[in-house]
């Protein structure tokens, strides 16, 4: 973390929170959260009423594929934290084996020709917002999904944008894989807002 | 989404985040130190370094600011992502309908 005063808090109720959620959770808690508390006067409040929003508010898309599409948008952007903490949560509800293979390659990764078709959209808009046309949401379409869904995937991917480049700007800290499955738990039970 | 954009109160001044989010959608630089930073948070976020954070955070003068800074380049970046899948999101459901 580049800047300390997010990591300890930047007034003595997050200081406390901090603390007390990290005592009673067993693990540090993750930078993300700590950013969640920071100058809660700018954009953090609304970001985390956005993310909740679009991570577990209705949605044809289930929780585990929201938290997969975040983990891919993740690998495109080499995001190690938010890999590791999206794919935790993913496999809460698809195996491990399929959350790596569609990691590795979604195209040819064990899962629906759905969620391919919006992988393959968000891949774009991703690495190249610039090139995404009609034809592109069209072949989204034609995988088997309504434009809400579409619209769903997209705004995960819009958020993602947002959340891993101040993950890797701020450089936050690498939980280990079982505080990782730990606050997967937490995300889970609490969710982002 | 667009509420996100960081408009209200801040400790840095509107005019420079108004700078940044036109900046990372292909407006003009903003004053150095800021301006290499945004660029590299907008473009390979995976490659900031703890020195140009640090010249952001001796430059705006707290880490507050540095923090909107930052929040503010990535919060642009999103929002750019956002509407470019909208308006063909838009046009291939108008289309269709």
């Amino acid at each position: 973390m580049r800047l300390p005063e997010i990591e300890r808090g930047d007034t003595r109720r997050h200081r406390m929170l901090i603390a007390m959620i990290s005592r009673v959770s067993g693990l540090r808690l993750p930078d993300a959260a700590r950013v969640a508390f920071y100058d809660n006067s700018f954009a953090g409040p609304v970001l985390g009423a956005w993310t909740q929003r679009a991570m577990r508010g209705p949605s044809g898309w289930s929780v585990s594929e929201r938290e997969l599409m975040a983990a891919s948008v993740a690998t495109w952007n080499r995001c190690p934290f938010c890999i590791g903490a999206h794919s935790a949560v993913a496999v809460r509800g698809m195996r491990k084996d399929v959350v790596a293979a569609a990691l590795a390659d979604y195209r040819s990764a064990p899962i629906s020709e759905k969620l391919k078709g919006a992988l393959a959209f968000i891949e774009i808009v991703t690495r190249a917002p610039e090139d995404v046309t009609a034809d592109d949401a069209r072949d989204a379409l034609r995988a088997g999904m309504t434009l809400d869904e579409l619209q769903d995937a997209a705004a995960v991917a819009a958020l993602f944008a947002i959340v891993t480049r101040y993950a890797n700007a701020l450089d936050f800290d690498i939980p280990s894989l079982a505080d990782f499955d730990k606050a997967a738990g937490m995300l889970l039970r609490r969710g982002y807002a | 989404m667009q509420s996100i954009a960081p408009s209200g109160r801040g400790a840095v001044d509107r005019t420079l985040r108004e700078g940044i989010l036109a900046r990372v959608v292909g407006g003009q630089a903003v004053a150095e130190p800021y301006d290499a930073l945004v660029i590299r948070i907008a473009d390979d976020s995976s490659g900031v370094t703890d020195a140009e954070v640090q010249e952001v955070l001796a430059a705006a003068g707290s880490e507050k600011s540095a923090f909107e800074i930052v929040l503010t380049a990535a919060i642009g970046s999103g929002l750019r992502r956002w509407d470019a899948a909208i308006r063909a999101i838009r046009e291939a459901g108008d289309a269709s309908s």
